[in-house]
């Protein structure tokens, strides 16, 4: 195939996918797809391999490979012209059963040539609790409806009986319903689109271009493991659900033109619904592995072929059936997803041609807040506070992480404006703001975090209730790299309003400022009730390189813009700020002290 | 032996893992080098920006060059948890 004839079908491929999530977008009616960007589309082959992934999350992209492989495997002979396949089981392919995958085959002149697949976290799944997490539920019976695969769509008919079942089993069966449809609009916008294009090009020259993106894809990231050094590294993940203590070991070893991603020595299984199964721990390794590594490599199943993942059965990170799951992609996976972002960067940092491609941890730990209750209009709403979209990032190699920056896992991920989150909700935000001291310390320090309270308002019940899925409390998990320090944990603090009506928050600024009891909360569903309010902090990125090496400038700076304190400039930085500037004499005697410290204590073998 | 980076903070020279700041030879190369870096064990509780719910015995291991007082690498462990092994086979091969 020519060059140019190559390139210009590749770019058309990404167009595809682009115009699917706008699509996708522009039906959806929910702040977590519109706001959040907690989606995917992407295009697979005829036999489900990942032809060329989009954005979102990009845990997805495997798992929905997955799900075409078991469409196939399930469905043989009956998939036809004008069909569309649900899928939403976590053993077959996905990651929790709220996110439903929706998967169009395209037809060309009667035969199979591709595959459409995207997803949403649906607006609910009729588990236990509200909006998917479901923290209470002990078993994956009870976090709602769940299929290997069944079919929607019959030769572009919707099949009504099982549409009307599905939305029978899920709270705001009206919203389900438009999360749906935008799939269905966005995979109906990708079969056209690639359509058009077999039409202009020919279905055998599309075949061709896609099968030479793959093998590009493979060549290209085996001749970059090449340029790597062979060796291992590890990386440890610890969080927590009521005191009962996890942890994922990653040991990734690379030889050659290949890696291995080992999870021997993860804890077992747990009662809670943080594990995950074995096609989410793959998309957990995947998703920081494709812009780390990949970050100039179409995603697809290239890409694939070089990895190899072993995740011991029985393990939190590869559960068996009927261990609760629901909150995996905030709990398992995203250890997961830590996990691999550290043992990628030290792999890059170890040569000089890629070391600023290393990246400390970013935003380590989502914080799964879906609130539900009767809304000021006296509807129901569902829906999570897409804060925990809006990340941070982790430090490299040459500059501090970004602050508020998003997260590695999905490039478009942003929350929504406060008053977005207002007018869907009987809420009113005290604040939102960067959090001080949640960036790892670090020569260059990771990205902020940020903290936020709300408190009812205009609710004709008085409040809302919320459902936590609060990992992220007790363990910094935003890892730093070569002596940067971790980014700062998540916090939930339920503030029980005192029983005295001139003791309102108003206009509070702070945690210390809102007047009440405080209570830290973390797993479980809370009320949030007249006057009371619920303060949420959240995690900031790791660091890179040892802090002492900061720019003394750079310190003051963070202090002027408060992404720091005082007490983090000297007792982490090592510098004396005198009034406004920088003391350097002090500074300097300060930080040779330290280091003298460091010579002296914790003396070696 | 050609110097090979291990990280942003060690290399492998003379048959040695070495602290990029000042040369030190932590090690020979081929064994794990952080029993011989100086070791401190921050509690996590007791760092600025901690939040209310961290665990009491997390700490922040942090390793340190003996010679010259560079904070080499940093990992948080629970008590008793091994140190974590990053293994270049270069620097094993030609030791």
């Amino acid at each position: 195939m020519d060059p140019i004839t190559f390139s210009i079908i590749r770019h058309r491929l990404f167009r595809v996918v682009e115009e699917a999530v706008m699509t996708l977008k522009h039906v959806s009616g929910s702040a977590i797809t519109n706001e959040g960007h907690d989606l995917m589309v992407s295009l697979y082959e005829a036999d489900g391999s990942l032809l060329l992934g989009g954005v979102g999350f990009l845990h997805h992209l495997t798992s929905a490979a997955e799900a075409c492989k078991s469409i196939i495997r399930r469905f043989a002979g009956q998939i036809n012209e004008g069909d569309l396949f649900l899928l939403n089981d976590p053993h077959t392919a996905a990651l929790h059963t709220s996110d439903i995958y929706l998967v169009s085959p395209i037809h060309h002149e009667g035969e199979l040539i591709a595959w459409s697949a995207c997803f949403v976290h649906v607006y609910d799944i009729g588990a236990m609790n509200p909006g998917g997490f479901a923290p209470d539920a002990q078993d994956v019976f009870s976090e709602g409806f769940s299929s290997p695969g069944l079919k929607l769509i019959d030769r572009g008919v919707l099949r009504q009986d099982i549409w009307d079942t599905l939305l029978n089993m899920v709270r705001g069966p009206e919203m389900v319903a438009l999360d749906l449809r935008s799939m269905i609009a966005c995979n109906n916008v990708a079969k056209d689109r690639m359509l058009a294009l077999v039409g202009k090009y020919g279905v055998r020259t599309v075949q061709q271009a896609s099968k030479t993106l793959i093998e590009q894809s493979e060549a290209r990231l085996r001749a970059r493991l090449l340029e790597l050094p062979d060796g291992s590294w590890q990386s440890r993940q610890y969080f927590d659900v009521k005191g009962e203590v996890y942890r994922t070991l990653l040991t990734m070893t690379k030889r050659g033109d290949s890696l291995v991603f080992d999870f021997t020595g993860s804890s077992e299984q747990s009662k809670y619904a943080v594990n995950c199964t074995k096609w989410a721990s793959l998309g957990g390794l995947f998703a920081p592995l494709f812009p780390l590594l990949c970050y100039d490599i179409t995603w697809n199943e290239g890409v694939i072929r070089p990895i190899t993942m072993i995740a011991p059965k029985g393990s939190i990170v590869n559960c068996d059936k009927p261990f609760p799951v629901s909150v995996a992609t905030v709990g398992a996976i995203q250890s997961v997803n830590n996990a691999a972002c550290t043992t990628i960067g030290k792999m890059l940092a170890c040569s000089e041609k890629y070391a600023d491609q290393s990246s400390a941890v970013w935003h380590a730990n989502h914080f799964a807040i879906f609130m539900f209750g009767q809304n000021q209009r006296g509807g129901e709403s569902i829906g999570i506070l897409t804060e925990t979209f809006a990340g941070a990032g982790g430090a490299r190699n040459f500059g501090d992480g970004v602050d508020i920056g998003g997260e590695i896992p999905n490039p478009i991920s942003r929350m929504a404006n406060v008053e977005t989150m207002e007018a869907l909700f009987p809420i009113r935000y005290l604040f939102r703001r960067r959090l001080r001291d949640s960036g790892g310390g670090g020569e260059f320090r990771g990205g902020t975090g940020g903290e936020m309270a709300i408190v009812p308002h205009d609710a004709p019940s008085g409040g809302i209730h919320y459902a936590l899925s609060g990992k992220g409390t007790a363990f910094p998990q935003s890892e730093g790299l070569a002596g940067g320090n971790p980014g700062a944990v998540n916090d939930y603090v339920w503030v029980h309003a005192y029983n005295n009506p001139e003791a309102k928050p108003n206009f509070a600024q702070n945690l210390e400022a809102i007047p009440g009891d405080k209570q830290s909360v973390s797993w479980g569903v809370f009320p949030l009730m007249n006057k009371d309010a619920l303060y949420v902090r959240w995690n900031g990125g790791g660091g890179m390189g040892d802090p002492l090496e900061r720019d003394p400038a750079k310190v003051k700076q963070d202090l002027v813009d408060q992404a720091i304190s005082v007490e983090a400039a000297t007792q982490i930085y090592g510098v004396v700020i005198d009034g406004i500037a920088v003391d350097v004499r002090s500074t300097k005697k300060l930080r040779e002290s330290m280091r003298k410290l460091r010579m002296t204590e914790g003396v070696a073998v | 032996m050609t110097r090979v980076r291990i990280s942003r903070t060690l290399s492998a020279a003379d048959g040695h893992i070495v602290c990029n700041g000042c040369g030190h030879k932590l090690v020979v190369a081929g064994n794990p080098w952080k029993p011989y870096a100086n070791i401190a064990e921050v509690p996590v509780i007791g760092m600025p920006g901690a939040g209310t719910g961290v665990q009491p015995t997390i700490v922040l291991r942090q390793f340190s060059c003996p010679s010259c007082g560079s904070l080499l690498d940093t990992e948080t462990a629970m008590p008793g948890d091994p140190f974590l092994d990053d293994v270049l086979e270069v620097v094993n091969d030609r030791n």
